[in-house]
């Protein structure tokens, strides 16, 4: 499909209504099915689906060299890729300021949260290891960010640790697991007129406003991102971080499950 | 590198007969938005093929007046191999798989039909071990199926090689990277035409003969799984309403 | 005997001349995944793409209005055109409309006339190929829809369907289950059974 189907006009008057269109809550996520360990070579992976999003988080774990200002700590890179399968709009090439965004966002809430045990990584001198986290889009239906944080923390909760012996990297056999010490998630909001909803698809995203993706541990709000033109209130803002609390402590525990059973 | 015994007591490191097939699944349409798509695992590969189109050629100067233009994009993600990080994107060796794969596709696709479009596959390599580029195709292929862009043929795509004397049939990563031969193959199962063809190693003729036998014989179950994937929502939509 | 056949497919042994079919060497060969019937030498495409014909009514929506001209996005191969001279119709971007193929130029463009601007409502995009079922013979499917849900619905041979008004959302569904449900029989009966069902 190339084509925007619904007008403005029509979407905004349904949600004044408070009706969407697949009849859903205003504030209520779509169908969401978390599958970790998809991807046996990978360290760490998981598919997530909301809705007829699809997402693919793969986590590589690799020597490296760590950052000058954090000698003893190992490192995270986290990368997302619109993949030119997954929508029309989305091409080949370098990556957009899109997926930079989207990778940023992800990146900064499980970093902020202090999801990994970095000190933990410390192998020798000069010598740490290095976490490339990889969400690549392979159904686009609005709502990535949640998608992929969701994504990169059940992949990273049932990443295996290799090891590092006699020069040389092992990553089959008998391993332990990457250290996780705290989990979060994400809720992304989406203003459309006055209205504001969660979990937008593509067809709400099309007419969105403004968008707020709030990430939240179970005690800390620990990463906000607002996007696009349009703009919150602060007391909407201040609602919007109680219902993150709310949905973020499902989320987690809906991460956890999907983990634990892997 | 290390030789390594790819053949013990007449079977494979993992156990399969010379002329043996991994086992292969495909699932059509796994996405949505895409005119057609498909998902294949093939051993341990998994691989996702998606088309779109035909739809405006961009830029406009790739597009041909007189028939729709192929463009195929194959590459692999970062985390698909057991061993360090990827690049994600394309590299030397995904753009020249990307090439063959497209001049499999025009062989195929009725081209004059949609002057002026292009046709967009994408095969995504999700899991890596050995062999994508015959698993990307025969999964292409489904896609297209299901896109319902028409064809004079659905192709599919093998590779046999060989060890020793001994020719196998669908060599995996570790017989591909300790074999004396690797010749992928595509064939257009109908007349049997061959429409990719790529070899590295030592071959004889007579190997070469052994190797396309056992290829040809394998495409009839490859044509089948692919026929299967494609009608299976159709059959299961049936089967719901019959009761 | 009605059997489901892939590309490639060999339909008969000897040269017939049937859609969405070619011959090759004096056989006939399917090129799309269908249903075909041995007794009619009929293919129904299961899977297929729109090829605009001179008088098929499509529904678009506006891309880029101009002086003279307006772009029309079909979700199809083709963008459509409208030569604004031809038509009182005054029409803006993003403006959904239903217009006729006239023809397919040899730029690759679908001419369009006849154009008239659908106001409200939303665009369902379905697979071209199922667009018949939507219909129904003689339209008898899309006005059982249209009379119990008291929507408006205007479908184009395009794939793209207009609803506005009545109950969309039990418009919505019916259309999906037309198409999800395209190639099953007893499909008149279980929309009506369907729409009964949900109607008050």
């Amino acid at each position: 499909m190339n084509i925007t189907t619904m007008t403005r006009q029509y979407i905004t008057e349904r949600l004044n209504n408070k009706v969407r269109e697949d009849g859903r809550g205003m504030l209520s996520y779509r169908g969401i099915t978390i599958k970790p360990g998809f991807i046996p070579n990978a360290e760490g992976s998981a598919e997530v689906n909301i809705g007829h999003t699809k997402i693919m988080a793969g986590i590589k774990i690799a020597v490296g060299t760590p950052m000058p200002d954090k000698p003893e700590e190992g490192s995270m890179m986290t990368a997302a890729e619109l993949l030119p399968l997954a929508y029309h709009k989305y091409d080949a090439g370098p990556p957009s300021a899109e997926a930079v965004e989207l990778s940023r966002v992800i990146d900064r809430g499980i970093r902020a949260a202090n999801v990994i045990d970095m000190a933990k990584l410390f192998i020798e001198e000069e010598k740490v290891w290095s976490v490339f986290v990889d969400i690549y889009v392979l159904n686009y239906d609005g709502n990535l960010f949640d998608a992929g944080t969701i994504g990169a923390m059940a992949a990273l909760l049932t990443a295996r640790m290799p090891k590092y012996e006699d020069g040389k990297v092992i990553r089959e056999g008998n391993l332990g697991r990457l250290e996780i010490i705290n989990t979060c998630a994400s809720s992304t909001f989406a203003k459309i007129g006055k209205t504001i909803v969660l979990d937008a698809d593509a067809n709400e995203e099309d007419f969105s406003d403004a968008r707020l993706t709030i990430t939240t541990d179970e005690k800390y709000i620990r990463a906000m991102q607002k996007g696009l033109g349009g703009s919150f209130y602060t007391s909407e803002v201040e609602g919007l971080i109680d219902t993150s609390f709310e949905k973020s402590k499902e989320l987690i525990k809906r991460i956890k499950e999907a983990a634990s059973g892997d | 590198m290390e030789k390594l015994e790819l053949l013990i007591n007449g079977k494979r490191l993992d156990g399969r007969a010379m002329d043996e097939l991994r086992k292969i699944s495909i699932t059509a349409s796994p996405i949505r938005n895409a005119t057609g798509s498909a998902y294949i695992e093939w051993g341990n590969n998994k691989i996702l093929a998606a088309v779109y189109g035909p739809r405006e050629a961009l830029p406009r100067h790739t597009a041909d007046p007189d028939r729709a233009v192929v463009k195929c994009r194959y590459t692999m993600a970062p985390f698909s191999s057991l061993e360090e990080h990827g690049r994600p994107g394309m590299n030397r060796r995904a753009i020249e798989i990307s090439k063959v794969t497209k001049e499999v596709f025009e062989n195929v696709i009725l081209l004059d039909l949609f002057p002026g479009t292009s046709i967009d596959i994408f095969v995504e390599v999700l899991q890596s071990d050995g062999g994508t580029r015959a698993a990307g195709i025969t999964c292409a292929s489904v896609a297209l199926a299901a896109s319902g862009i028409p064809m004079r043929d659905m192709p599919y795509a093998v590779s046999a090689g060989k060890v020793g004397e001994t020719v196998i049939l669908d060599l995996n990563k570790i017989e591909d990277n300790y074999s004396d031969a690797d010749m992928p193959m595509a064939i257009n199962p109908r007349n049997k035409e061959v429409t990719l063809l790529q070899m590295d190693g030592e071959l004889t003729k007579d190997h070469f003969k052994q190797a396309v036998e056992m290829i040809l014989k394998s495409g009839e179950a490859i044509t089948k799984l692919q026929k299967e994937a494609l009608r299976l929502p159709y059959e299961k939509a049936q089967e719901r309403y019959n009761r | 005997m009605k059997k489901l056949v892939t590309p490639g497919e060999v339909l008969s042994d000897k040269p017939l001349r049937i859609d969405n079919s070619l011959v090759e060497e004096g056989k006939t060969i399917s090129t799309i995944m269908g249903m075909y019937d041995d007794q009619t030498s009929s293919l129904i495409p299961i899977e297929g793409l729109w090829y605009p014909r001179p008088g098929e009514k499509v529904i678009g929506v506006i891309e880029e209005a101009r002086l003279n001209t307006c772009n029309v996005a079909l979700n199809a191969p083709y963008k459509g055109i409208i030569i604004l001279k031809f038509s009182e119709v005054n029409m803006v971007n993003n403006d959904i409309i239903e217009a006729t193929v006239k023809e397919l130029d040899k730029t690759g463009t679908i001419v369009l006339s006849r154009p008239k601007v659908l106001y409200g409502g939303k665009i369902m995009a379905v697979k071209p190929s199922k667009v018949p079922r939507i219909l129904g013979k003689e339209n008898t499917m899309i006005t059982q829809v249209s009379q119990s849900t008291k929507a408006s619905i205007s479908v184009g041979m395009n794939g793209l369907v207009w609803v506005k008004g009545g109950d969309v959302d039990l418009a919505t569904k019916a259309i999906n289950q037309i198409v999800e449900e395209a190639h099953v029989s007893g499909l008149t009966d279980r929309i009506a059974a369907m729409l009964k069902s949900k109607q008050q």
